[in-house]
């Protein structure tokens, strides 16, 4: 079952400028993609290339000066573009829910880590609050916090980064929703504390059968955590797939060369990479935005390139994709 | 062999706290050849970002001693420093931190030159272009202001400011974590390129183990302020003495889904530097500790020529811990 279905999504800023023209920022140029239900879909890209402004825009918290002038979302078949505060905050923390990078500043300092997952519930639901204490400690129980009945007293900067990252997963998980949002979560986590947090999230969302949409721009967790992969660029996705699959035969030169500039890949076919700028949202080129740091650009890419597919359920954006390089 | 840029003993280093002091750096003692990369690897305060400071004396070390370029700069003045840093720099992490953001990037790659080289306003102009040029920076850039640049410009300027006066040795702290995946491989081809040409020594601080692996010649592991372990790049990744190393290369994650997960498990967390247990700092978490282990200070063992790590249990050849299962 489709949980979540982004459709040509465009978001843009307007803004004045010093010389008072109003200047567009077209931030996200047409992304689709789909999470379904039980699948773990990771979504990679580079700083400024549209991937929290995506999930943002999925949880209805875009606010002006973005706007959404085309695309669609719908959630679990229903059209969320347009649906009042009141229907989107039945949805949101209770059946779509977020895990956002930075724990210590997105938890209520001034309360307990027990009634923040109180309140947390008591807003989206009727439990009684002795429901709601007997549900939050399970789900500290279940993120593998040691000694939850104790750490629902604790206050938020009593704890580390890895134990307030557990934390906000619970909360994303105690209202038990269908689908769950993670923007970077264990960006800033050492290693260690990384691959526990990474095991715990996907163990439950293994467990309870939902559907994740994990964003980062680490392509380890994307490798080890993720089914499909879909690769943003300059606010478009230009590949996406079964996460081996993008990975052994990447199609789109971006996704080649995001692959070939892993320390792994440099140390076995050395410097082959160069990095550049992503394209100025405020005057985009024309056809593919990826046409200037391309090394295969050619006339053909004047024009926008649409998706093709290059195997089961893998497509990319390129109009040579799939040929060989 | 040929004496080392950078000679560090037994250096310690405690920041005073409300109650106590917290325990930084503990007893770390390493050497850095000329045209050499030495990796320093940790966790969060793990200490490496504070030796650092140290050996550029951007901090005064609690104790032990730092010699660099044959000389003893442990308790140096800043008076004798300052014609010192010539050879002696640093660049940071946050590129947007580090530079003026009042000065064009022409100025802020003079300003080393106006420190310490004796030229004039002419040549250290031409010296800047050519710096530039050096980091592969577009002349334009030189008229403009740090925020009018990406991170990645931003960090060829650091780069570029740190090498005008031909260094010996430059620390770098985590200097590519804040920039994108293509991004970080341009910048690391560029210190590549460098130090072929000119055979700095470099001292390159990261949490990121595969960037360490790629760069470093040798590689040392730091446990809240202490080597844990140290030997070649090659052998460190190839065959990890220390449990804690062993823990820290299995809790990578691979850039590749085709290379399968091995993980050990790590029980409970790090100690609070502010408190560290007797013995090993590591023993409180480690799957094969003994009574023995919080009893003294580990020494330093080889496990190889060239290879040592601080565990008791390489005496007997007991070090390695089980081999985990694969994740699915």
């Amino acid at each position: 079952m489709t949980l979540l279905e982004v459709d040509d999504l465009h978001v843009e800023f307007a803004a004045r400028g010093l010389d008072n023209r109003v200047r567009v920022a077209s931030a996200l140029n047409g992304v689709s993609f789909k999470v379904e239900a039980g699948e773990v879909l990771g979504l990679v890209g580079e700083t400024g290339a549209g991937k929290s402004l995506t999930a943002l825009a999925a949880m209805g918290l875009l606010r002006p000066p973005a706007r959404i002038p085309r695309g669609a979302i719908r959630f679990e078949g229903r059209p969320l573009i347009g649906l009042p505060d009141s229907a989107m905050a039945r949805i949101r923390g209770r059946r779509m829910t977020m895990i956002v990078q930075s724990p210590l500043t997105s938890l209520d300092p001034l309360k307990r880590i027990g009634d923040q997952l109180i309140r947390m519930q008591r807003v989206h639901g009727s439990a009684s609050r002795a429901e709601a204490r007997a549900k939050a400690e399970a789900m500290l129980a279940a993120v593998r916090i040691p000694d939850p009945k104790r750490r629902m007293q604790a206050w938020p900067h009593e704890l580390s980064g890895g134990m307030a990252q557990r934390v906000l997963i619970a909360m994303a998980l105690v209202n038990d929703p269908a689908l769950v949002i993670a923007d970077e979560p264990t960006t800033g986590l050492d290693v260690t504390v990384q691959a526990q947090v990474l095991d715990t999230l996907r163990d439950l969302v293994r467990e309870r059968g939902l559907g994740a949409l994990v964003i980062t721009h680490d392509l380890g967790v994307v490798a080890h955590y993720c089914q499909r992969v879909a690769v943003m660029f300059a606010g478009r996705i230009v590949e996406d797939g079964p996460v081996r699959e993008v990975f052994a035969r990447p199609a789109h030169p971006y996704t080649q060369a995001l692959i070939a500039s892993t320390p792994g890949r440099i140390a076995q076919l050395g410097w082959t990479v160069t990095g550049g700028t992503p394209p100025d949202l405020y005057n985009l080129p024309e056809g593919c935005l990826y046409r200037d740091r391309c090394l295969r650009a050619a006339p053909a890419c004047l024009v926008a390139p649409p998706r093709r597919e290059i195997g089961p359920a893998h497509g990319a954006a390129c109009h040579f994709a799939g040929e060989a390089a | 062999m040929t004496a080392p840029v950078l000679s560090v003993r037994n250096l310690v280093h405690r920041f005073p706290a409300t109650n106590g002091a917290v325990h930084a750096v503990n007893d770390v003692s390493f050497d850095i050849a000329p045209g050499e990369t030495l990796g320093l690897v940790g966790e969060s305060g793990s200490g490496k970002s504070t030796i650092g400071l140290l050996v550029t004396r951007l901090l005064s070390p609690t104790g032990g001693s730092i010699a660099f370029d044959g000389e003893d700069i442990t308790r140096a003045s800043a008076a004798t420093l300052r014609p010192l840093r010539a050879r002696l720099q640093i660049v940071f992490q946050d590129p947007w931190g580090a530079l003026n953001p009042r000065m064009t990037i022409g100025r802020l790659l003079e300003e080393p030159l106006l420190l310490h080289a004796r030229q004039n306003a002419a040549e250290r102009t031409a010296e800047a272009r050519r710096l530039a040029d050096r980091v592969r920076l577009p002349e334009a850039a030189l008229a403009r202001y740090p925020h009018e640049l990406s991170g990645g410009q931003l960090q060829r300027v650091s780069i570029a400011r740190a090498i005008a006066n031909r260094p010996k040795l430059v620390v770098l702290d985590e200097p590519t974590s804040s920039l994108d995946l293509s991004v970080r491989a341009g910048i690391l081809q560029l210190l590549d390129e460098l130090q072929r040409e000119t055979g700095i020594a470099m001292l390159f601080i990261s949490h990121d183990l595969e960037t360490v692996r790629l760069v470093s010649h040798r590689v040392i592991v730091l446990y809240l302020g202490r080597i844990a372990e140290q030997a070649a790049a090659a052998q460190l990744f190839a065959s990890p003495a220390h449990p804690y190393t062993q823990t820290l290369l299995s809790a990578h994650l691979p850039p590749d889904p085709a290379v399968p997960l091995a993980r050990h498990e790590v029980v409970g967390e790090i100690p609070s530097p502010l408190r560290l247990p007797p013995g090993c700092f590591f023993a409180g978490r480690c799957p094969i500790a003994l009574p023995a282990c919080t009893q003294a200070t580990p020494a330093m063992l080889a496990v190889e020529p060239g290879h040592h790590a601080a565990c008791l249990r390489i005496a007997d050849g007991s070090n390695l811990l089980a081999q985990p299962e694969g994740t699915p």
